[in-house]
């Protein structure tokens, strides 16, 4: 909490408003002195582009710096030990290790209210080999859709689009579309990787509940995961004309003891041409999916016989 | 034309859900009124920002084709019996569909018809789900006036060739095979009447933006209509600006890339460095686009052509669902490892 209310507490000043009694909590839905403008409908309009800017994607939880996404154990030490307690560090593991500085995972709060994700203990395991293994099991280095809510935190942007029964939220990454549905439309026919949205408005915020999700997608780059059985509520909540506060509570019973919460702030991007560009990253991975599949690899420029 | 991304949908079939839940009633069609140019009689409502409502799911489903057939050449409409007749088939083939029929009976390809393996699975994807309606044009291309696409004779020797490669290979990499069985794009020129079923496309309005969301490849376009002018980023949907002139939403686009290793499947759908499109979408009535399109490029035409297209809205409550191809590609795989074992590895 103490985390959040910084991030909180930053935004207030770089933007330069005086935000009454925001300070108490930074959850959404309490910031009563901002009230968002009106669409032509008088609902509060969400429209433009946002981003978040936090080490979300990397690791939801507080985190040290780490030298790499994937790592290997440091080698244990032969000289005889000086100080007690010392804790090497892990190294970049090979298939990245040319990266550098720039493969690095920097430090973060965590979003995660209380910062402990109540997992299961089958799955609390489970989370740790997924971390162990990202390399080969993070669906976001395949450009598989990236789930809800990590669409909202990856190092994209989003942009809004508010129609009258319709909102859609349109991501950069992967071309996912949301299509929220304001009044009945009924359920899912099956499960998805974006999930079926529901949308409705409690004052300024806007409430969406997703449902049908499959179990494929992840929460971040270091492992967390959830079943088929996800259930996420989302609300984004106007705190300025260039501030949305985003709150997630993610509930599922396969996999966690308890619902759990996330909050972090998403920021307007109100440069000029501030746009969702293509990102067709299908294009980026067939060389990693299936460069050694057939007869010719284009990467390698060698065939197999 | 009749290779419209088959292939790839009996490769991707598990991996997406289409919308063909339809209420099965008939599309009445007065062949005496079909239009074949843009009406501006019917007044569309607006937006609660005053822009004029396109909004909805449609699709394409008329039975005109693009081009003028070849036995029809010099006939640019069809007489009020041969709409009648062409009429009568499509109500024969709905009947049989729901008697249980299925294959050429219902109006899908034979399988002889296709150099494609496993066409009967294909097919099933081409289901028009009820019947479609005829009008008496004999092409969507108006210009020019013989109803043909205007090749360069490099386009026609590419189209050619990919017609001769097209299910039949090589794949020897992830590069050979169409931008579609890639999951990437069929390309925006046929991306309102295309694909499966016609090709869904939920049109979405919001101040300043007309979004179109094409359920197959989930490919997307958030087209600016506030003035601004084109960008300098070069992308596989190029860059589109728009604005209203009167009820009709123009659409302009350039900066198209084309990143593909091979030619396209449909060679007329490429989106060449030099492709200038432009899109007019006029609401004619309460269920009908007028989509007019023309397209100027001189890489793969001659000189430019244009087409009228009638979009036909689905009934309120009609859905477009996640196409999730890449995620299930399961057929790349399968197609590039096929190929190896053929070429006697493994």
């Amino acid at each position: 909490m103490r985390n959040g209310l910084l991030v909180v507490a930053a935004v207030v000043v770089v933007a330069g408003i005086a935000v009454a009694r925001l300070g108490v909590t930074p959850a959404a839905g309490r910031a009563e002195a901002y009230t968002a403008p009106r669409t032509a409908d008088g609902k509060p309009d969400l429209n433009g582009v946002w981003q978040a800017f936090s080490t979300a994607n990397y690791d939801l939880q507080a985190h040290p710096a780490r030298a790499a996404m994937a790592l290997r154990p440091a080698p244990t030490r032969t000289e005889p030990g000086g100080l007690g307690r010392a804790t090497p560090a892990d190294l970049p593991a090979a298939p990245v290790r040319a990266l550098g500085a720039v493969g690095g995972v920097p430090a973060g709060p965590g979003v995660v209210e209380g910062n402990e994700i109540p997992y299961q203990s089958w799955a609390a395991a489970r989370k740790k080999e997924n971390f162990d293994d990202w390399l080969t099991r993070d669906p976001e280095i395949k450009c598989y859709l990236p789930g809800v809510p990590r669409a909202t935190y990856m190092p994209y942007p989003f942009q809004i689009l508010e129609s009258t029964n319709t909102i859609l939220i349109a991501y950069e990454f992967a071309g996912a579309t949301r299509t929220i549905h304001m009044e009945d439309a009924g359920s899912s026919p099956s499960d998805t990787w974006m999930g079926w949205s529901r949308g409705h408005w409690e004052g300024d915020t806007l409430v969406v509940d997703v449902t049908s999700f499959n179990d494929q997608t992840w929460f971040d780059r270091a492992g967390n995961f959830h079943s088929d059985a996800l259930h996420v509520v989302e609300r984004y909540t106007p705190v300025s004309p260039y501030h949305l506060m985003y709150e997630a509570t993610i509930e599922d019973p396969k996999v966690f003891t308890r619902p759990w919460k996330i909050s972090l702030p998403l920021y307007r991007r109100y440069e000029k041409d501030a746009a969702i560009l293509e990102y067709k990253c299908v294009e980026f991975v067939e060389e990693l999916l299936y460069g050694q599949v057939g007869i010719r690899d284009p990467g390698a420029e060698q065939t197999h016989k | 034309m009749k290779r419209v991304s088959v292939l790839c949908l009996g490769a991707l079939a598990p991996a997406m859900l289409l919308v063909w839940l339809l209420p099965a009633s008939p599309a009445a069609q007065d062949p005496a009124t079909a239009k074949a140019e843009t009406a501006n009689a019917w007044t569309p409502s607006r937006t609660p920002w005053g822009d004029p409502d396109l909004q909805g799911v449609w699709r394409y489903e008329a039975t005109m084709p693009l081009e003028r057939p070849k036995n029809l050449a010099g006939k640019t409409l069809l007489t009020d019996e041969e709409v009648a007749q062409r009429d009568a088939v499509e109500r024969e083939q709905e009947a049989k569909r729901l008697a249980g029929e299925e294959g050429t009976a219902v109006g899908r390809q034979s399988v002889a018809d296709s150099p494609i393996r496993g066409n009967e699975y294909n097919s099933f994807w081409q289901d028009h789900g009820r019947p479609r309606k005829v009008y008496n044009r004999t092409s969507l291309i108006v210009e020019p006036p013989d109803g043909r696409l205007p090749f360069t004779p490099d386009a026609q020797k590419a189209e050619a060739r990919s017609a001769a490669r097209y299910g039949v290979g090589p794949y020897e990499s992830y590069l050979d095979p169409d931008t579609g069985e890639r999951c990437l794009t069929d390309g925006v020129t046929a991306l309102m009447w295309q694909g499966p079923n016609g090709g869904h496309n939920r049109i979405v309005q919001s101040p300043g933006y007309v979004t179109i969301l094409h359920e197959e490849y989930r490919d997307r376009r958030i087209i600016p209509v506030d003035g601004r002018p084109h960008g300098s980023i070069r992308q596989w949907f190029g860059d589109a600006v728009a604005r209203w002139d009167r009820n009709t939403l123009v659409v302009d686009t350039i900066n198209f890339a084309d990143k593909t290793n091979y030619e396209w499947a449909n060679v007329w759908t490429r989106p060449s460095e030099t492709l200038h499109l432009v899109e007019r979408f006029t609401r004619s009535d309460a269920e009908t686009i007028d989509y007019e399109i023309t397209v100027e490029d001189p890489t793969t035409f001659t000189k430019p052509w244009k087409a009228v297209i009638p979009i036909t809205r689905l009934p309120d409550k009609t859905e477009i669902y996640e196409y999730a191809c890449h995620e299930g590609n399961y057929a790349m795989a399968n197609l590039l490892s096929g190929a190896r074992a053929e070429r006697g590895g493994r």
